[in-house]
């Protein structure tokens, strides 16, 4: 037997062994996260976009509180502040003009806060219904691509990816379906 | 009598009830309450285009009930998907309408001609620069992904304000999982337009079947329960109650008929004899109004009851009058005059409510003078032809010598009430309470609880209500939308001050040409659009071929054609418009409907219409108006009526003593009756006054028997006999009708039930003390 063909059977053999440690350490980093009651943290954001010469950053604040709270409140360049609380989404911008709308009664926007508030909740169900989830790494050193189920949200989302150690999120990047990403790094307050 | 004599008179019956037999069955019975609109007003005649025609009737509300609220909202999805297939509808909404991908790039391509934003300033540097930051923070948001893809044809921004525009129009429900649902969340609601207007019963059926199906195919397997209302729907389920309302009311009334003359005249023969004058009405009836009118109105089918009820009186006073020694055709020619005359009232009761200006009143009026005419002459004709000359009923029960105390005259009794009618008479006008029902609703053979499903519906949707709006009439569409451009800054600065909360309008959409010439001159020529943009992009990060696209579409939109009705025909953007502008029969007719609006009188006065062209209409002030109108003709219809009555009575009787004793009682019977409606808490509708004329009638034929100079007191036994079977007949029935949840039935059968109590009880202690103390 040549060598290719051994390699082959290893793989095979090993193959669903992997799979199932992949499994097992998506449920670890999921109750890592699952445990993690408050969140407080710094976030730089990076846009590449194709319109523009040069990426677009802009910083601000994170909030969590499990299982259903969260908020992002951007600071520079101008005062932006999303909350989530439950299904309500509520927009200020910094002209004083406020939106309130309910995520049910928007899919396109929902799939994009479920990726940070379900994973940071540890919702594995919630995650699962939007998402195909493939984990990473291990529990210390962990990374999830999420790809869109809904067709109409894979015409503008390729993937959402999400870097992390233990209980907590390091880097969300966004790969835009027309080559656009972003890239927010999370750092403790 | 020789043999084809005798035959020859059944013959002729049968072959004429067979002939309205066969005329009947090939008319359609219809629902259509415009029926009942006068046909002689201007802003009437716009009202019955409405009514008939108009946006709001062709709405169908659709209430997705039970089941999770998931399986709703899946079930809602499914259902719009398969109702926007189906070319009977022109717009289905869910909450999810949000354009097909072909209307966006129409909207798009578009933009610069239909969007309002679209001004001088729009353009230069300063503005440019504006738009372009406010873009760069969109970018910047998290849910810039969506919207991104429009902006490097248009920096400006004006398809969002187009998609803003057709995504508002009047208040939308809220919505959950992406649809429309009630504010408790318990029902998903969909919006839905036929092609077909609201009064097309045919077509109404089909789309409501269509409904079904779809609605079957998209929550199978699911608990939902399906909800539907709107103008359509409530007219075929209207004549589905009624056609089975009267049907069952009829076969119970029938069989309480062929009970009361077992158990009276103790004969199988009179129970098929009796039926054969009410059989000929029904069929003489409707033969009559179909050949003339080509339909039947529900109404005037439900209506028929009430001739079915009075018929009978007519066999009843042969059967009770029979006596040994004296052939039917003897006693026939003895009653006669009276039973000609009582006939005769009637008649010329009805004649009153027949007028070409109200087609709903005549068919009731025609329906009832045919019926009537064919009832008398079958007893009169046919039912001796049938009998043998000395036959009569083998024991009448209930005849006796009791009977003499009760036509003792009480002359007493009699002044008492009438002195109390009087009495009653001064009270009323006293004291005017409300007495009547202006509100149409009450005309509706709708009953109560799918009328509160549909304000249920109509509530949780926010859907137009048939309420207010503002008509435009113009010679052509151009001049309809140039007049709604001008109406709708007016109601823009209305809704600034609160006076309402919002209102659509085609041009909203569809701007006038006029308009869009004009946009066209504001927009910048290329070499200066191109110098404003390079000059508002500096320091902004934006790569500089990117807005290539957005030069090209202003240069191209400088010089296209400007965007017309038709050229949105059969899209959903030419539906919507469809609704609100539409050619009429005297040129174009825009419409503007309005929502929430605070006081409808002050805003109708204050319309600057001085051309005229534009009318407010509160269509619920104004049905209530027409109703009102249409009530105050049938009273005085109602007048004539009565008039005719005494004039044919006196023709008749030739003696004003004799015509006094047969016509008080009536009118002292007319009082009570409406005295006892009124303490009932009705108040009295088109069908009471109907019913009125009726009791008229039999009251006057109570008052003319019971007058009758007849001095063998064993006679007056036997009109005592007959009229105590018509009025207790005519009380079972109407007894009956009164208790039926449709509102006309119920109004009818209230008002003769009473009527016909206090006509036998007026006619008895009046008529005959009358004729005796004045001779």
């Amino acid at each position: 037997m040549n060598r290719g063909l051994w390699w082959l059977l290893w793989w095979l053999l090993c193959w669903p062994l992997a799979a199932g440690a992949a499994d097992d350490t998506l449920t670890t980093v999921m109750q890592r996260l699952a445990e993690v009651k408050t969140v407080e943290a710094h976030f730089q954001e990076e846009k590449t976009l194709a319109m523009l010469q040069q990426p677009l950053h802009s910083s601000g604040e994170l909030y969590y509180r499990a299982p259903a709270y969260l908020r992002k409140r951007t600071l520079q360049p101008q005062p932006e502040d999303y909350t989530v609380d439950g299904d309500w989404l509520t927009v200020e911008m910094a002209d004083g003009g406020r939106r309130d709308l309910a995520l049910s009664g928007h899919p396109q926007i929902q799939p994009f806060v479920e990726a940070m508030r379900a994973t940071q909740a540890g919702d594995r169900a919630t995650l699962e219904r939007f998402y195909q989830v493939d984990c990473a790494g291990d529990a210390a050193h962990w990374q999830l691509r999420l790809t869109p189920r809904d067709p109409m949200a894979t015409r503008y989302l390729t993937a959402i990816v999400i870097q992390g150690r233990h209980g907590w999120i390091d880097r969300i990047e966004t790969l835009e379906a027309d080559g656009d990403r972003s890239l927010m790094t999370v750092t403790p307050r | 009598m020789t043999w084809p004599r005798r035959w020859s008179i059944p013959l002729l019956w049968l072959l004429a009830a067979l002939l309205c037999g066969a005329i009947v069955l090939k008319t359609p019975v219809v629902a259509d309450l415009t029926l009942f609109v006068p046909r002689d007003d201007p802003v009437a005649e716009l009202l019955l285009e409405q009514l008939r025609s108009g946006p709001t009737t062709r709405l169908i509300l659709i209430g997705l009930a039970g089941g999770s609220e998931s399986d709703r909202a899946v079930a809602s999805r499914a259902l719009a998907d398969r109702l926007r297939a189906d070319h009977r509808f022109s717009r289905v909404a869910n909450g999810d309408d949000t354009l097909p991908e072909t209307e966006l790039r129409t909207l798009f391509a578009q933009r610069y001609l239909l969007s309002p934003t679209v001004d001088p300033q729009r353009f230069s540097v300063d503005a440019l620069r504006t738009a372009l930051q406010q873009r760069l923070r969109e970018l910047q948001s998290p849910l810039s992904v969506v919207q991104k893809r429009w902006l490097p044809a248009d920096p400006t921004g004006e398809m969002l304000t187009l998609l803003r525009i057709w995504q508002g129009g009047l208040r939308a429900p809220a919505k959950r999982l992406g649809v429309w649902f009630a504010p408790n969340g318990d029902r998903a609601l969909l919006l839905a337009e036929t092609r077909a207007s609201g009064y097309d019963l045919a077509a109404q059926r089909q789309v409501v079947t269509a409904i079904r199906a779809a609605f079957a195919a998209a929550s199978a397997g699911t608990p939902i329960r399906l909800e539907m209302s709107g103008p359509g729907v409530l007219a075929t389920l209207a004549e589905d109650t009624v056609r089975s309302e009267a049907e069952w009311l009829s076969v119970l009334a029938g069989l309480a008929m062929i009970s009361i003359l077992l158990l009276v005249y103790r004969s199988v023969r009179t129970v098929w004899l009796g039926a054969l004058p009410m059989l000929a009405a029904l069929l003489a009836g409707a033969a009559t109004v179909g050949l003339l009118f080509g339909q039947l109105y529900a109404l005037t089918f439900a209506f028929s009851m009430t001739v079915l009820g009075e018929t009978l009186d007519y066999p009843s006073y042969l059967f009770s009058h029979r006596r040994a020694g004296e052939t039917v055709t003897a006693t026939l020619i003895q009653l006669w005059p009276t039973m000609r005359l009582c006939a005769a009232t009637t008649l010329l009761g009805c004649l009153a409510m027949v007028t070409p200006a109200m087609p709903g009143l005549s068919q009731l009026g025609l329906f009832t003078m045919a019926g009537i005419v064919a009832a008398v002459a079958t007893t009169r004709w046919l039912l001796p032809a049938l009998t043998p000359a000395d036959w009569r009923p083998p024991r009448p029960i209930g005849s006796g010598a009791w009977m003499d105390t009760l036509l003792i005259p009480r002359p007493r009794l009699a002044l008492t009430i009438g002195g109390g009618a009087l009495l009653i008479l001064l009270m009323l006008a006293l004291t005017a309470p409300p007495l009547w029902e202006d509100d149409i609703a009450a005309l509706s053979p709708i009953p109560r609880p799918l009328l509160q499903l549909d304000q249920q519906l109509r509530a949780d949707l926010g859907a137009p209500e048939v309420g207010q709006l503002i008509a435009i009439t113009a010679p052509d569409a151009e001049t309809a939308l140039q007049r709604s451009e001008t109406l709708a800054r007016w109601l823009d600065a209305r809704q600034a001050e609160g006076l309402l909360d919002g209102y659509d309008a085609a041009a909203r959409y569809l701007p006038s040409q006029a308009r869009q010439h004009q946009r066209q001159a504001q927009l910048p020529d290329p070499a200066r659009l191109a110098e404003n943009l390079q000059t508002a992009m500096a320091e902004l990060p934006f790569k500089p071929d990117l807005f290539a696209p957005f030069l090209a579409a202003v240069a191209a939109a400088r010089n296209a054609a400007p965007v017309q009705p038709d050229d949105w025909r059969g899209t959903l953007l030419g539906a919507r418009i469809g609704l609100l502008l539409s050619p009429s029969a005297h040129g174009w007719t825009a419409l503007l409907p309005l929502s929430g609006v605070r006081d409808p009188q002050a805003l109708a006065a204050a319309l600057p219409a001085a051309d005229g062209s534009a009318i407010y209409l509160d269509l619920r002030a104004e049905t209530s108006r027409l109703a009102a109108d249409f009530r105050a003709t049938a009273l005085q219809r109602f007048a004539v009526g009565a008039a005719l009555i005494v004039a044919v009575v006196w023709w008749g009787l030739r003696a004003w003593r004799a015509v006094a004793a047969a016509l008080t009682p009536a009118v002292i019977a007319l009082i009570f009756t409406v005295a006892l409606l009124l303490g009932l808490g009705e108040r009295l509708s088109l069908f009471h006054l109907v019913a009125l004329l009726l009791v008229l009638g039999i009251g006057v034929d109570y008052g003319l028997f019971f007058s009758r100079p007849v001095a063998d007191p064993l006679l007056r036994r036997h009109t005592l006999h007959a009229l105590l079977v018509c009025c207790g007949s005519a009380l079972t029935v109407f007894a009956m009708l009164s208790v039926s949840a449709l509102p006309a039935l119920h109004a009818i059968g209230l008002t003769v039930s009473l009527g016909v109590a206090a006509s036998f009880i007026a006619a008895l202690a009046a008529a005959r003390p009358m004729i005796e103390t004045m001779s």
